[in-house]
């Protein structure tokens, strides 16, 4: 069993953070900029969120499943709270299958630099939105 | 000191040998498919090459129940669904894939609609889609550069959208690669420059990458030995097959380490500029090898040394500098003897790159999927300086 039990707690705390970093511009402008509709779908628990940069503005979306996305990206809880603290390489997990990502992959490579200053950012949000107990050290 | 983690996997059997096309039972035996459908190009069909590797094939006691010559320059999604549909149509139990890069990554992705139908872009374009083993995939490579015959990945033009679609996947790793320097003896000079000098930038990229283990820092180094002791003579004449089988090996070697440990803002570089202002591939890599090198120089020194003692081509004062500069002087070096006997390109300029679109060039480096690979941060300005260097 992972770290997180609660579907709704998990999509709280992450779509919390996504929308986070929709107010940091550095981020928001590169990530806008690749007009891509990204599709995150976590296991154990269950959890959607995408987030899409087709239009003027970032939009975060939680239990989406109907929008078509450009690429689709699987993994579990506790590889995406470990990614966003910079402690998963993402070709290592692909390689070995604790991500799937589904559609261009380059595309989403090109993104990495764009949201690399955001690994610095995730233990300060969870610390300052009552999650303190899930940053790693 | 060694990295904290590392994963190597290189199932693909690779087998070498001058003419080992002409007898190929013992591994065909071993494969397990008995109907093979054979995938190549036109411009091999010309040399023959299709209908000699057909018939060994049958000599090996296999059927070639038919054939897919039709793949272009750069393989594009209408050639692949073609090319599974004939193989389905012929009841191919595997596939055969004869010619460079194009004509091997062709084949893989044929070889997913063939093994799982489906639909290639909704379904499999991405990292890690498919579940299970495919039929399997003969590859004999007839350029030495791209090392496509033992990775696991393949990319495909969608000619609709001008997209390049990619495919990673363990299951697409081919399960014999056969390495016959016969084969490549008719690849032009300048091809043979420019493909070898890609697979020099697969090894070298690969050696000094953050991604770097034992296992892919072996088979870099080895690939930059050949390549330093054979390039120059099978330039020279191509008819070398010493010359030859060392750079198909060093290809297939180099493909299996930067498979593994990634590339960095060289082939950054050369997206960039292979995007924006159509240079090939590896020509491009020639070109920017040593400056993407330059511009990682102190934060690699120390592993870029490492490769010291598998470089050549050193003047008297060139061998005084400290390791690592030796390494960017050989290749430096390399490069121009190549550029002097008229076969390799070592400047922008001279293919074709407009100066005012350096600045375009240096922004969509940064963007490249390699920057996070790279050993140093990739900043525009910096590597703007690099690529009017490289003019």
């Amino acid at each position: 069993m992972g770290s997180f039990t609660s579907s709704e707690q998990f999509e709280t705390m992450l779509g919390g953070f996504f929308e986070h970093l929709t107010t940091v511009p550095s981020i928001a402008e590169k990530l806008l900029a690749s007009k891509l509709i990204i599709r995150f779908k976590y296991t154990d628990p269950d959890v959607v969120l995408v987030v899409d940069c087709s239009g003027d503005a970032l939009e975060i979306r939680r239990g989406d499943s109907e929008t078509t996305a450009t690429v689709e990206m699987f993994m579990t809880a506790d590889v995406a709270h470990r990614f966003w603290f910079g402690k998963v390489n993402l070709m290592m997990a692909l390689t070995r299958k604790q991500m799937v990502a589904k559609g261009p992959v380059p595309k989403i490579l090109e993104l990495l630099p764009a949201i690399k200053p955001a690994y610095q950012l995730y233990p300060t949000y969870l610390r300052e939105n009552g999650y303190a107990q899930y940053v790693i050290d | 000191m060694l990295p904290l983690f590392f994963e190597f996997h290189s199932p693909t059997k690779v087998v070498y040998g001058p003419g080992l096309v002409s007898d190929l039972h013992a591994e065909l035996s071993q494969v397990g498919a008995r109907r093979y459908l054979l995938v190549s190009d036109r411009g091999l069909e010309k040399l023959g090459l299709p209908a000699r590797v057909a018939a060994s094939l049958e000599d090996a006691g296999v059927q070639v129940v038919g054939s897919f010559l039709d793949v272009p320059e750069n393989s594009e999604l209408g050639a692949v669904r073609a090319c599974a549909d004939e193989a389905a149509a012929v009841g191919a139990e595997g596939l055969v894939a004869l010619g460079g890069g194009s004509v091997i990554d062709t084949a893989k992705c044929a070889n997913i609609l063939l093994s799982e139908g489906g639909d290639l872009v909704d379904d499999y374009s991405g990292a890690g889609t498919l579940t299970r083993p495919l039929r399997p995939l003969v590859a004999i490579p007839t350029t030495a550069g791209t090392g496509s015959e033992v990775t696991q990945a393949a990319v495909i033009l969608d000619e609709a959208g001008s997209v390049k679609l990619s495919f990673s996947d363990k299951f697409l790793l081919p399960t014999l690669a056969v390495l016959d320097p016969e084969l490549t003896v008719s690849l032009p000079p300048r091809l043979t420059a420019s493909t070898a000098m890609d697979a020099l930038t697969h090894a070298v990229e690969s050696y000094v990458s953050p991604q770097w283990s034992p296992m892919s820092e072996a088979l870099a180094a080895g690939a930059v030995r050949l390549i330093f002791d054979h390039l120059e003579a099978a330039v020279a004449d191509g008819s070398d097959l010493e010359a030859r089988g060392a750079l198909l090996t060093a290809a297939a070697m180099a493909g299996i380490a930067f498979s593994h440990a990634m590339v960095g803002c060289v082939h950054g570089m050369a997206h960039a500029v292979g995007g924006l202002c159509h240079v090939p591939h590896g020509e491009a890599n020639a070109i920017l090898l040593p400056h993407g090198l330059e511009y990682n120089r102190d934060v690699v020194e120390e592993r870029l040394a490492g490769l010291a003692p598998f470089v050549n081509g050193l003047t008297s004062e060139e061998d005084r500098l400290d390791p690592a500069d030796r390494v960017i002087a050989a290749i430096r070096n390399l490069a121009g003897r190549l550029n002097k006997a008229g076969v390799l390109a070592t400047r922008l300029r001279d293919v074709g790159v407009p100066e005012e679109r350096l600045e375009a060039v240096a922004a969509a480096t940064v963007m490249d999927g390699t920057s996070f690979y790279n050993p140093r941060e990739v900043v525009a300005d910096e590597i703007l300086r690099h690529l009017r260097n490289a003019y």
